[in-house]
């Protein structure tokens, strides 16, 4: 059933923690559509925030489908994310060292500057480098892909760091352009809006300009990411392909004796999850406008796990929220600046997203939204008109009626 | 063509030779024998003796240090699990885990080889024949859950269910991988007495319908009366093999129980 036709049946339909997270995401935004409203935050900058969520939404989604998904450790999300944004950005960028030296050479002198050309390059390098790590590890137990994927990490940092002549070194990459350069229509589209200015409260003008356009650009390309990529997941994660690699992650021995290529499976998980940090790199290239090594900083990998860990591993949904959850405290305690505190509150940040994750492990050790249902292909179970819920839910009393 | 006994014969597994050491200790020390089709066959031996890694080197989770492995004819010697599987050889083990997050019937549902809908690919270009074929294991996994009546257990968190209901659930969905030979590993290890029996009248029904069964088990009672013909193992070659009565009046198998010869 959904939403629309049946509000009333899908809101009774919610378990205890998904009616929760959906009061409290709606105080959310309705605090920040005051906040909106009085100018006390900049439409631009909102934008760009909502840019910075889908970024993390989709680096949570490529975890969940390695770890989530099939139980592979990968400490190298910063890595693969990385690659993303310094492939689209060596290809893009007016300083570009390796654009420089080739943009003499026919036709592949051509292809610089062209950012679905640079979407490309992140993704292939993001392709083979994970197949490339996934060859020897993925044979092994589990813990050995945990530890090439940590060396894995700070090779590509070192790399990033120490080869000028490829990268610009600890100058980080210039000169970027959006993502919507050379496209017909969306490439002028900031530039052609009109500048608006909009007065709901009194007295606290909003003033919608160029900036605010592009950034809306940006919203829809990072919508147009983060959906593909969740719907792509929905539907593996709900097929006889997912399901397989959830026993893996179970027991893989039983999957291979029951006749499933597991080094197979790990090895598309690895490579789907790692795209898809491949893809978060690409849109943050073009929604920074600049990339330098500390984007490759392990931080990143860890904000990633803390989402799907804190939004309950395995869930895309789940993920998605963490994901959100993180820009939320990371971007919020900037406006801990404004007020008069006793102590830096940059370090706070850390501190307040350690408390989370200590709670979250306390109190609900299964994440905020694990998979709550049979994860069935739908079609099957409809073709059949059985129920389409179990008579109690895998993890809660009640399944979601929307997903997973 | 002299031995009559072998000429007859055209087993569906046949182990021949096989030999693996660890470290000096030969588990299984020139291991012969043949599993016929339509057998229930019981491999039995005290513990030591080379049950389990004879397993393993059969469903390719070891690779042998020699000999050979022949399922249906087909040399499947140092292959992967998997591909044994593919040959119809399907094993299940002694401690299954049990899969986190999904009902019993979503674990049935592991149980198919070759779906389409494992294919990643298929599920963005050919969904249709991922449709069919998962509402034609749904319905066999349904089918087959009612004829080991534990139909109940369907839509159970297969975390929730007993030791017992586990291992029986293992054997209903070794079927749907439509083994020609299945491997169990004491399938009745830890099983209550009621379950026990359950799951000795299902593989009797199982092996009417023309599974074979190759199966190790500890309760003499059970393989006894199961099982025939019956293949005793001590230090990892084969003592002795033929029908229960004749193992049981074996001297030389009442010997290796008792820790005799040594």
């Amino acid at each position: 059933m959904s939403a629309l036709s049946d509000p009333k049946g899908a809101l009774s339909d919610l378990t205890r923690p998904e009616g929760w997270v959906l009061g409290v995401s709606v105080a959310f935004l309705l605090f920040l559509l005051v906040a909106l409203l009085t100018g006390a935050l900049g439409p631009s900058y909102f934008l760009f925030l909502v840019g910075l969520a889908g970024m993390y939404a989709l680096l949570s989604f490529g975890l969940n489908a390695q770890w989530g998904f099939t139980g592979l450790i990968n400490f190298s999300v910063a890595a693969f994310f990385g690659i993303g944004a310094y492939g689209s950005a060596l290809i893009t960028a007016s300083s570009s060292p390796v654009a420089e030296r080739l943009a003499d050479v026919p036709v592949l002198g051509s292809l610089f500057g062209l950012p679905l050309v640079g979407l490309a390059v992140g993704l292939v390098v993001a392709f083979v480098l994970a197949v490339l790590i996934g060859i020897p590890t993925l044979r092994l137990r589990a813990d050995y892909l945990a530890i090439a994927s940590l060396g894995l990490a700070e090779v590509v940092r070192l790399i990033v760091l120490n080869e000028r002549w490829l990268t610009n070194g600890s100058a980080g990459v210039r000169g970027i352009p959006g993502f919507f350069q050379g496209w017909p229509v969306l490439s002028t589209f900031p530039e052609a809006m009109p500048g608006l200015r909009l007065e709901i409260v009194p007295g606290s003008p909003i003033f919608l300009e160029t900036s605010f356009w592009q950034a809306l650009l940006n919203v829809l390309l990072v919508l147009a990411f983060a959906g593909g990529a969740y719907l792509v997941l929905r539907r593996a994660h709900r097929s006889p392909w997912g399901r397989v690699l959830r026993t893996i992650r179970s027991d893989e021995d039983l999957a291979r004796a029951l006749g499933k290529n597991t080094y197979s499976f790990k090895m598309q998980s690895f490579v789907l999850g790692s795209l898809i940090m491949a893809l978060a790199g690409v849109f943050y290239t073009h929604l920074n406008l600049y990339v330098g090594p500390g984007d490759l900083d392990p931080i990143t990998t860890f904000y990633a796990w803390v989402a799907v860990i804190l939004g309950g591993s395995g869930s895309n949904r789940g993920a998605l929220f963490g994901g959100i959850v993180i820009v939320t405290i990371r971007e919020g305690t900037r406006f801990l600046n404004d007020v008069a505190l006793p102590i830096n509150p940059a370090p706070l940040r850390l501190l307040l997203i350690g408390v989370v994750i200590v709670a979250v492990m306390r109190y609900r050790p299964q994440g905020i939204l694990p998979p709550q249902r049979e994860l069935i292909w739908p079609n099957a179970i409809d073709d059949r008109g059985a129920p389409n819920r179990p008579d109690s839910g895998v993890r809660e009393q009640k399944g979601g009626g929307g997903d997973e | 063509m002299s031995e009559g006994a072998l000429a007859k014969t055209n087993p569906v597994l046949r182990v021949d030779d096989l030999q693996k050491s660890f470290g000096g200790l030969a588990a299984t020390d020139h291991a012969t024998f043949g599993v016929e089709p339509g057998t229930i066959t019981g491999l039995i031996g005290p513990n030591g003796a080379g049950k389990s890694t004879l397993f393993n080197l059969i469903s390719g989770f070891y690779e042998p240090d020699g000999g050979t492995v022949e399922v249906n004819g087909a040399d499947v010697t140092g292959m992967e699990p998997y591909e044994v599987a593919d040959h119809g050889l399907i094993r299940t083990f002694q401690t299954p885990r049990k899969l986190e997050g999904m009902t019993v019937r979503e674990a049935m549902l592991v149980g198919p080889r070759k779906q389409p809908g494992e294919s990643f690919l298929n599920l963005f270009t050919s969904p249709g024949a991922v449709d069919e074929s998962e509402s034609a294991n749904l319905a066999e996994a349904e089918r087959i859950l009612e004829e080991f009546e534990i139909d109940h257990l369907a839509t159970q968190p297969a975390t929730d269910i007993s030791g017992g209901q586990m291992k029986l659930v293992e054997l209903a969905r070794a079927m749907l991988a439509e083994p020609e030979v299945l491997l169990l590993d004491e399938p009745v290890a830890g099983v209550n007495p009621t379950l026990a029996k359950k799951l000795k009248t299902q593989i009797r029904r199982l092996n009417e319908q023309g599974t074979t069964f190759l199966l190790i088990e500890h309760d003499m009672e059970f393989v006894m009366d199961l099982a025939d013909p019956i293949v005793v193992l001590d230090q990892g070659h084969v003592l002795t093999e033929g029908t229960p009565d004749e193992v049981r009046n074996d001297e030389r198998v009442i010997e290796a129980y008792l820790g005799g010869g040594a």
